[in-house]
C-alpha cells in the first residue's frame, strides 16, 4: 500500500490512548474500544439502512422469485421451485446461440411453467439487448465525455458557461427528452434526418428501424450524460502535474502520442468514477424506453430486461416471473460490479 | 486550479505560426458552440412549444418560436400552457420539495458519516462492508419493487402509528405518510454513491492534520465535526446536486410507494399532463416538463460551477 | 375536447369541498388560485378521510364514502367523470365521494395502484376499467353484483353485446359505462373530393387502399394518418381489417384462439399496403399529430377510434357532415366493434352499499348520457335519450342499435385476456420494426399459446 495513511490507520487501530469521549480507560482491547465500535455511530445506520432495504429486498425478491405468486393477496412461500428460472432461461445453448451476432441461430422454444396459462418466452434477446444497450452507452457515453473535456481544457473563455450547458441536459426528465429524440429522429423533419441528406445520403428511418433502435436510444442517452464524464474527466485531466506534459514534449511526443501515452493512462482513477454513475444512468434507460414507445413494448430489438420485467408483473400479472427476470438483471449487475470491487481491491483502492 | 494544459503546451511548439494558431482557436470555438448547440436545442424547441397556443401547435417545425403571421406554420403565442401546468402542478411540486429536501440532506449526511466511518477509522472487516455499499449502487431498481412494496404496505405500520401523529401536529397531514415513506426508501438506495463519492474524497485528506488531531487527543467524532466536514463541504456541493437531481426525477419509487392521490409527486403528475383520448396537448406537457424541470435547471445554472469544481477537488 | 383542459381537474379533495352542490365551474375554480391552493387543499384532505381507507373511522352516516380510482385526470375523461358525480350527487346527496385520479392518464399506471392495493387486501369501492377479458387481471377480486346492481331494467336495456363483456365467466361483475367504436375511418372532406374518391362507395379494406393510392396521385395530401411509434394504432386497424375481410365468425375465431392464420396474414398484408400511404414520419409522430394533419388537410384518411371526433368538435369551422366526415370502416357495416370503459364491484369492498348505489346509477340511461355528452362516445344502454348528444354521436348510436353484432375489441382489452394481449402486442411491436406479415401472423395465432 503505498497510501501513507495506511500506516495512521495501524497505528490507530492498536491504540490504547484515552479519548476523551471513550469513557473507558482500559488499557486492553475491550470490545467497547475497538475501532470498529466506536466508529459504529458513523457506519452503522447507514449500513442497516441499506442492508434493510437494499439487500433485504434482493433476498425478499429472490424468494418471491421462486415462488408463483400471481398478484392477488399474499405470495404462498410454502411451494418454492425454480422453475420460472428454467422458463426464463430455456435452452441456454439455443438461447445464446439465438442472441449473439453472426452466429443466426434458430428461434428458442418457450415453455411453460405449471402456474402459467400461456407459455412464457425465455429472455434472452432482453437480455442481450441489455448488454449491448449497457455496454455502447457507457463506451461512447466515455469517449465523448473525453473529447469534450480535452476541447474545454484549452483555456478558453467563457469555460464555465459551456461546462453548464453541456451538463444541463442531465437535469431534464425522460418525458421531455424522449419526445425531444422522437422529434430529432423524425424522417422528414427532425435535424439528424436534415444532416443526413445534407450531406448527400438518403434519409434513414430510424424509430422504428430494427437496426437503430438501440443505438438511437443509447445516442440519445449518452446526449443526456456525456456532460457529467466530460465534467470527470476534465477534472481528470486537470490533476495531471504539468511536468509530465513538458517532459512528453521534451521527447517530442506528438500531440496524439502525448494523449495516449501519457494522459490516458493517468485517467483510470476518472474513468471508472465516471463509469460507476454512467452505469447507474444505464440502468434507468427504462424510463426512456417507456416514454419513447408510449409504453413497455418497445419492440424485440429495443426491449431489454426492465422493460420485460415491468411487462410481465404489471400488464401480465406474472409477479413471480417477473421477480425472477428481476433477479437476472441484478446477477447482471453483479458481473459489472465484482470486476471493479476487486480491481479497486487489487489496487488497495477500496 | 488551472494549470497549463496539454494543448497550450503543444500549440507551444508552434511558436510563429500565429494564424495557425488563431485558426486553431476560431476551429476549437466553433466545435464548441456546435456542441452547445446540440446540448441546447432539445431545451430551447421544449421552451417554444410551450408557449404555443395548443390549438395551433402543429408541431412540423417546433423549435420555431411560436409567432404565427410572422413565421408561418410555428403557431401561435400563448402563455396559458404555463398558468395550466403551475395550476395543475402545484401540490405536486409542494410534495417534492417536502420529498427531495430532506432526502438529498440525509443522504448526503449519512453518506458522509459512513465514508468517515470507513475510511478515517481504520479497522478490520471495514473493506468488507465498504464492499455491500459500492455493490448496493448497481442494483437495478426493478429488482425491489415488489417487495418495497410489500413491505411500506403490508409490513411496517407507519400508516397507522403516522395518521395519530399527523392529526396532532400543524402543517402535517395523513397524507405525508407516504412522503416519510419515500424519504427513508431514497437515503437507503441513495447512501452507496454518496458513501462512494464521499470515501473517494475523504482517502486524499491529508494525513498529517488528522494524525495531528489524532495526538492531541480529539475523539473520532470531534475530528470528525471539526476537520473532515469543514473540508467536505465542495463534496456536499457534488452529493447534494446529484441525489437532488436523482430524487426530483425518480419517477418509479414514487409511482411505488406513493401510488397516487395528495401526496403524488411532480414527476407523477407530469406523466399524464395534457393526454387525453382524444389527443395529447404538446404545449401544456413542455410548459408542464420545464416547471418540474425548474428547481434542477436553477440548480445546476447556479451550482454546475460547484459541482464541477467539487467532482475535481 | 382535449386542448381545453385549462386547469380543470376534478380530484377527491376539491368534490368533498363542493359536497354534492359543486358544480362544474365551481369546482374549476377552486383549482384556480395555482401554489396557494395547496394549503385549502391539504386541510381538506385532512378532514374528510384519507387515502386507502384509513379513513374508515372518521365518515358519517352508516355509508363508508365510495373509493373511485380513475384514470380521467385531464381532457374529456375528467369532464365526463364530474358530469357523472355531479348527476350522482344530486340525485344521492347522502352517498360520500371520495373520487381519485390516478395522477397519470396511462392506464397501466392505475392498473398497478389496484394492483399494489389489492397485494395490501385493501381494495378501492371500484375503478376504472376495461370490462370482457380484461376482468380476468384481478379475476379473484370481483364479486358478482347480479342481484343488486344487474336488475331486469338493466338486462332488458343493454345490448347483447355489451351485456357479454360486463361478464366476468358468466357472471356480472361490472358496469360498462360508455362505448367508444373502432371500426370508423374519418376522412376530411375537401381532400377526398379534390381526388375524386368517394368513401360512401368503399366497401372492402382493399378499396382503401386503391382509394389512398388515387389520394396519393392526384393530391399532394398523406392518403393515410397513421403513428407507429407505438403499437396501439396498427393493432386496431389490424383487428378492423380483420373483421372486414374474414367477417365476425374469422374475427370470433381468432379472439377464441381458433384462428386461420391465412386470414390473420390476409389482414396483416393489407395493412402492409396501407403502410405505403402512411406520413413518411409516422414512426416519430404520435395519434393527436396524425389527427391534426386530417384537421390541417394535409391527410385524407385516418382510422381510429371515434375519440378522434372529440379533437374535430374542438376546432372552430371544422364541422361534421362539412369539413369532415366518417363512414363505418369498409367491409365492417353492420358491425360496432366495441370498446368500453367500465366500474366493477370488488369482493372485500370498503363500502359495498354506496358503491352498489354508485354502479347502479351508472347503469342509468340519464347518468350514462350526461357521461358520453362530455366523454363524446354512446351510452351502452339501447333506451337512452340521446337529444342532448351532438350529431355525430347520434349517428353513431343510431349505427349501434341497428348493428348485427357488437364484437369485442382486441387492442382495447375486452376480446382477450391481458396476457394474450400482451403477446399480440409484443407481435405489433415486431411487425412494426419489419412487416413481415407471415412472421407476425404465425406470432399473432401463437399468441394463444
Amino acid at each position: 500500500m503505498r497510501n501513507p495513511i495506511a500506516l495512521l490507520r495501524r497505528r490507530w487501530s492498536d491504540s490504547d490512548d484515552v479519548r476523551t469521549d471513550g469513557g473507558t480507560v482500559d488499557s486492553g482491547q475491550s470490545f467497547w474500544n475497538r475501532d470498529s465500535v466506536r466508529s459504529a455511530p458513523f457506519w452503522l445506520p447507514p449500513f442497516l439502512l441499506v442492508g434493510l432495504f437494499v439487500y433485504g429486498a434482493i433476498l425478499w425478491n429472490i424468494v418471491l422469485s421462486l415462488t408463483d405468486f400471481q398478484g392477488l393477496g399474499s405470495p404462498d412461500y410454502s411451494n418454492l421451485d425454480f422453475e420460472n428460472y428454467l422458463a426464463a432461461l430455456a435452452d441456454p445453448i439455443d438461447g445464446l446461440l439465438s442472441v449473439l451476432p453472426f452466429v443466426n441461430g434458430g428461434a428458442v422454444e418457450a415453455r411453460s411453467p405449471s402456474w402459467a396459462q400461456l407459455s412464457v418466452e425465455p429472455i434472452w434477446n432482453s437480455a442481450w439487448n441489455t448488454v449491448v444497450l449497457m455496454v455502447g452507452f457507457t463506451v461512447v457515453c466515455l469517449a465523448l465525455g473525453l473529447a469534450l473535456a480535452i476541447l474545454v481544457d484549452h483555456k478558453i473563455r467563457y469555460e464555465n458557461t459551456f461546462r453548464t450547458i453541456y451538463l444541463l441536459p442531465m437535469s431534464l426528465s425522460f418525458v421531455v427528452t424522449a419526445k425531444f429524440w422522437l422529434y430529432m429522429y423524425n424522417v422528414e423533419t427532425g435535424l439528424i434526418n436534415v444532416v443526413i441528406t445534407s450531406l448527400g445520403f438518403g434519409a434513414v428511418e430510424i424509430v422504428q428501424n430494427p437496426d437503430l433502435k438501440l443505438p438511437a436510444v443509447a445516442f440519445a442517452l449518452v446526449w443526456q450524460f456525456s456532460g457529467y464524464a466530460m465534467i470527470v474527466y476534465l477534472a481528470g485531466l486537470r490533476a495531471i502535474p504539468t511536468s509530465h506534459f513538458e517532459a512528453a514534449r521534451i521527447d517530442g511526443a506528438s500531440t496524439l502520442r502525448m494523449y495516449r501515452r501519457v494522459v490516458l493512462p493517468q485517467l483510470r482513477t476518472a474513468t471508472v468514477s465516471a463509469l460507476v454513475v454512467l452505469t447507474v444512468f444505464a440502468l434507468k434507460a427504462f424510463d426512456f424506453l417507456f416514454s419513447m414507445y408510449s409504453g413497455y413494448q418497445p419492440g424485440p430489438s429495443a426491449d431489454i430486461l426492465a422493460t420485460r420485467m415491468v411487462r410481465e408483473a404489471y400488464a401480465n400479472q406474472n409477479w413471480a416471473y417477473g421477480s425472477t427476470i428481476a433477479v437476472v438483471l441484478f446477477v447482471m449487475a453483479l458481473f459489472i460490479v465484482t470486476p471493479y470491487i476487486y480491481s479497486q481491491y487489487q489496487r488497495g483502492e477500496l | 486550479m488551472s494549470q497549463p494544459t496539454a494543448t497550450d503546451d503543444q500549440t507551444g511548439t508552434e511558436t510563429g505560426l500565429l494564424a495557425g494558431y488563431t485558426l486553431r482557436r476560431i476551429t476549437l470555438y466553433v466545435v464548441l458552440l456546435v456542441m452547445a448547440v446540440f446540448y441546447l436545442v432539445p431545451i430551447e424547441t421544449g421552451l417554444m412549444t410551450s408557449f404555443t397556443d395548443p390549438d395551433s401547435y402543429t408541431g412540423q417545425a417546433p423549435f420555431l418560436p411560436p409567432l404565427e403571421p410572422l413565421i408561418p406554420g410555428s403557431g401561435t403565442f400563448s402563455a396559458q400552457p404555463w398558468t395550466n401546468a403551475f395550476d395543475i402542478l402545484g401540490q405536486g411540486l409542494v410534495n417534492s420539495l417536502i420529498l427531495v429536501v430532506p432526502a438529498t440532506v440525509l443522504s448526503g449526511l449519512l453518506g458522509s458519516m459512513a465514508a468517515y466511518g470507513l475510511t478515517n477509522v481504520d479497522w478490520r472487516g471495514q473493506v468488507g462492508i465498504y464492499m455491500l455499499f459500492v455493490a448496493g449502487i448497481f442494483i437495478p431498481y426493478q429488482a425491489v419493487l415488489v417487495p418495497l412494496t410489500q413491505f411500506w404496505y403490508n409490513v411496517v405500520p407507519l400508516r397507522t402509528t403516522f395518521v395519530p401523529v399527523a392529526e396532532v401536529l400543524p402543517f402535517i397531514h395523513a397524507y405525508h405518510w407516504k412522503l416519510v415513506a419515500l424519504i427513508v426508501t431514497h437515503v437507503a438506495y441513495g447512501l452507496p454513491i454518496c458513501t462512494l463519492l464521499f470515501r473517494a474524497h475523504y482517502k486524499k485528506l491529508s494525513d498529517e492534520m488528522l494524525e495531528a488531531a489524532r495526538l492531541d487527543g480529539a475523539s473520532i467524532s470531534r475530528i470528525y465535526r471539526r476537520i473532515v466536514l469543514p473540508l467536505s463541504i465542495p463534496m456536499f456541493a457534488v452529493v447534494f446536486i446529484y441525489q437532488f437531481t436523482q430524487i426530483w426525477n425518480d419517477l418509479l419509487f414514487a409511482l411505488t410507494i406513493v401510488q397516487f392521490g395528495d401526496a403524488a409527486v411532480v414527476t407523477q403528475d407530469l406523466v399524464g399532463l395534457g393526454v387525453s383520448q382524444s389527443g395529447t396537448n404538446f404545449p401544456l406537457r413542455m410548459a408542464g416538463a420545464l416547471v418540474a424541470a425548474l428547481p434542477t435547471l436553477v440548480v445546476y445554472v447556479f451550482f454546475g460551477d460547484k459541482f464541477a469544481r467539487g467532482v475535481a477537488a | 375536447m382535449s386542448k381545453d383542459n385549462k386547469g380543470k381537474r376534478f380530484s377527491r379533495r376539491t368534490v368533498l369541498m363542493g359536497a354534492g352542490a359543486a358544480g362544474a365551474a365551481g369546482l374549476a375554480g377552486c383549482i384556480g388560485g395555482d401554489d396557494s391552493n395547496d394549503g385549502g387543499n391539504n386541510s381538506d384532505g385532512d378532514g374528510t378521510g384519507n387515502q386507502s381507507g384509513d379513513g374508515s373511522g372518521g365518515s358519517s352516516g352508516d355509508m363508508q364514502p365510495i373509493q373511485l380510482l380513475h384514470a380521467w385526470s385531464s381532457g374529456d375523461g375528467n369532464a365526463a367523470i364530474g358530469a357523472l358525480i355531479e348527476g350522482f350527487q344530486e340525485a344521492h346527496p347522502d352517498v360520500e365521494f371520495g373520487e381519485e385520479p390516478v395522477n397519470g392518464a396511462a392506464r397501466g399506471n392505475l392498473d398497478q395502484v389496484i394492483s399494489n392495493r389489492l397485494q395490501s387486501n385493501d381494495p378501492p369501492s371500484t375503478f376504472q376499467t376495461w370490462p370482457g377479458k380484461t376482468l380476468q387481471k384481478f379475476g379473484d377480486a370481483y364479486e358478482s353484483i347480479e342481484e343488486d346492481v344487474w336488475t331486469d331494467d338493466l338486462t332488458n336495456n343493454y345490448l347483447e353485446g355489451p351485456k357479454t363483456q360486463a361478464q366476468l365467466d358468466g357472471t356480472f361483475v361490472t358496469v360498462p359505462l360508455n362505448i367508444h367504436r373502432i371500426n370508423n375511418l374519418f376522412y376530411n372532406v375537401s381532400v377526398v373530393e379534390e381526388a375524386g374518391v368517394d368513401p360512401t362507395s368503399l366497401s372492402s379494406p382493399a378499396d382503401v387502399v386503391s382509394a389512398c393510392q388515387q389520394i396519393s396521385d392526384n393530391t399532394d395530401a398523406v392518403p393515410f394518418a397513421q403513428q407507429t411509434s407505438g403499437t396501439w394504432s396498427t393493432t386496431q386497424l389490424w383487428e378492423t381489417v380483420l373483421l372486414a375481410q374474414a367477417g365476425i365468425d374469422g374475427y370470433e375465431s381468432f379472439i377464441n384462439g381458433e384462428g386461420d392464420k391465412a386470414q390473420v396474414q390476409s389482414a396483416l398484408e393489407n395493412v402492409v399496403e396501407l403502410s405505403e400511404f402512411y406520413p413518411g414520419d409516422s414512426s416519430s409522430i404520435d395519434f393527436t399529430e396524425a389527427n391534426t394533419m386530417v384537421m390541417e388537410g394535409d391527410a385524407a384518411f385516418i382510422h381510429q377510434g371515434d375519440w378522434a371526433a372529440g379533437a374535430y368538435r374542438g376546432k372552430d369551422g371544422f364541422n361534421y357532415g362539412e369539413q369532415w366526415n366518417q363512414v363505418t370502416y369498409p367491409g365492417t357495416s353492420g358491425s360496432y366493434l366495441l370498446n368500453m370503459d367500465s366500474f366493477p364491484y370488488f369482493a372485500n369492498n370498503p363500502s359495498p352499499e354506496a358503491t352498489k348505489t354508485f354502479l347502479s346509477y351508472c347503469g342509468t340511461a340519464e347518468a350514462q348520457v350526461l357521461f358520453n355528452a362530455e366523454k363524446g362516445s354512446i351510452p351502452p344502454r339501447g333506451d337512452a335519450d340521446v337529444s342532448q348528444l351532438d350529431t355525430f354521436q347520434q349517428d353513431q348510436y343510431d349505427d349501434f342499435n341497428n348493428a348485427d353484432n357488437q364484437p369485442p375489441s382486441i387492442q382495447h382489452g375486452l376480446a382477450v385476456v391481458p396476457a394474450i394481449k400482451t403477446n399480440i402486442d409484443a407481435a405489433f411491436s415486431g411487425f412494426l420494426e419489419n412487416y413481415d406479415a407471415a412472421t407476425t401472423a404465425q406470432e399473432l395465432v401463437d399468441s394463444f399459446k
